[in-house]
């Protein structure tokens, strides 16, 4: 999406989240598809024994709020939780993130505050996070908590920086955290 | 693949100037502006990581990779793709058999960066973009190393 859409269409924001099964997909995009609209952005994927649902989707103007809110009843009479909000202009377009782009690593055994520590420390110096995902792995006995993260750094800061800004965590939160660059090569 | 002639010089110039005139753009393959040819070009040396190991501009006529060695993932964009980037896995090190521009055959042997350029370039005259060769759209790296 390098430039942003059409002044006449309405974009929405819609998060549909369930106890996984087959058919989740289809249900929710068959809805869309017969009110017309289209999906702009997604990400879905399981999370525990849920599937998620997270769409950007857009109709043609004029389309009420109310009229996803009501064929959407029917995913809510399978079980599914659903919420629709509506964009306003300046949050429809995907903004590229400025400045490097640097992926962080944490693993360590599993404790309260290893997300609000790290992500406390990347907030507090602007740093953008752009992407998330932690996972418990290991066994039930030792169980090791994993989050990956991306986040664009401002102008000024560098890996390294962002690298030391981290560094006091490992010791405290006994983790370990790498800080890499992944700004995309274009090619 | 391609007979030497002087069409192929002129493609070569073209190729070059459409790397040259897309920003930060490391190489071009002749698919990409429309020609069904296996020739490419790429230039590495301008670019933040290529620019200490390189063989300046490169302009590779039926290109081959006779050998290649390591792995190595790097996030990859590209002018066809616009706005989409993925991780992609590619050799470290690769020797490629080509025709110059002047039309002799030439073995290099190259690595890193201008190794990732030459693999994804070459990937365009067999229509295969990096779109092709991830294993998922966002996070095909952490799925793949938490799930196995």
């Amino acid at each position: 999406m390098s430039e942003c859409r059409k002044d006449n269409l309405a974009h929405f924001a819609v998060t549909i989240i369930g106890k996984d099964r087959p058919g989740i997909v289809a249900d929710s995009a068959e809805i869309l598809y017969r009110l017309g609209c289209n999906v702009e952005d997604s990400s879905c994927t399981m999370l525990g024994g849920n599937f998620a649902m997270i769409l950007i989707i857009s109709h043609e103007k004029p389309f009420a709020k109310a009229r996803l809110s009501d064929e959407f009843r029917a995913l809510q009479e399978m079980g599914l939780s659903v919420y629709v909000r509506a964009l306003h202009e300046d949050e429809i377009c995907y903004r590229p993130p400025q400045g490097e782009l640097c992926l962080v690593s944490v693993y360590g055994s599993d404790k309260p505050g290893i997300v609000y520590r790290v992500t406390r420390e990347l907030a507090d110096r602007r740093i953008n996070i752009t992407d998330l995902n932690t996972r418990l792995i290991g066994s039930k006995e030792e169980p090791v908590y994993v989050m990956m993260l991306e986040a664009a750094l401002p102008e000024g800061l560098t890996v390294l920086d962002a690298e030391g800004i981290l560094e006091k965590l490992k010791k405290e939160l006994s983790v370990e955290i790498s800080v890499r660059v992944i700004t995309p090569v274009s090619l | 693949m391609v007979a030497f002639d002087r069409g192929i010089s002129v493609l070569i110039e073209d190729l070059v100037d459409t790397m040259r005139a897309g920003p930060g753009s490391v190489g071009v393959a002749a698919p990409q502006i429309g020609v069904t040819l296996r020739v490419c070009v790429v230039d590495v040396s301008n670019s933040r990581l290529g620019r200490d190991c390189n063989h300046g501009l490169l302009a590779l006529v039926n290109p081959e990779i006779i050998t290649r060695e390591g792995a190595n993932i790097m996030r990859e964009g590209c002018m066809s793709v616009p706005d989409y980037t993925g991780d992609v896995e590619r050799s470290t090190l690769i020797t490629v058999r080509f025709l110059d521009q002047a039309g002799n055959s030439r073995e290099i042997t190259a690595i890193g960066f201008e190794a990732v350029a030459i693999q994804h370039e070459m990937d365009h005259l067999d229509g295969i973009l990096f779109l092709d060769r991830i294993a998922s759209l966002k996070t095909g790296l952490f799925r793949r190393k938490t799930y196995k």
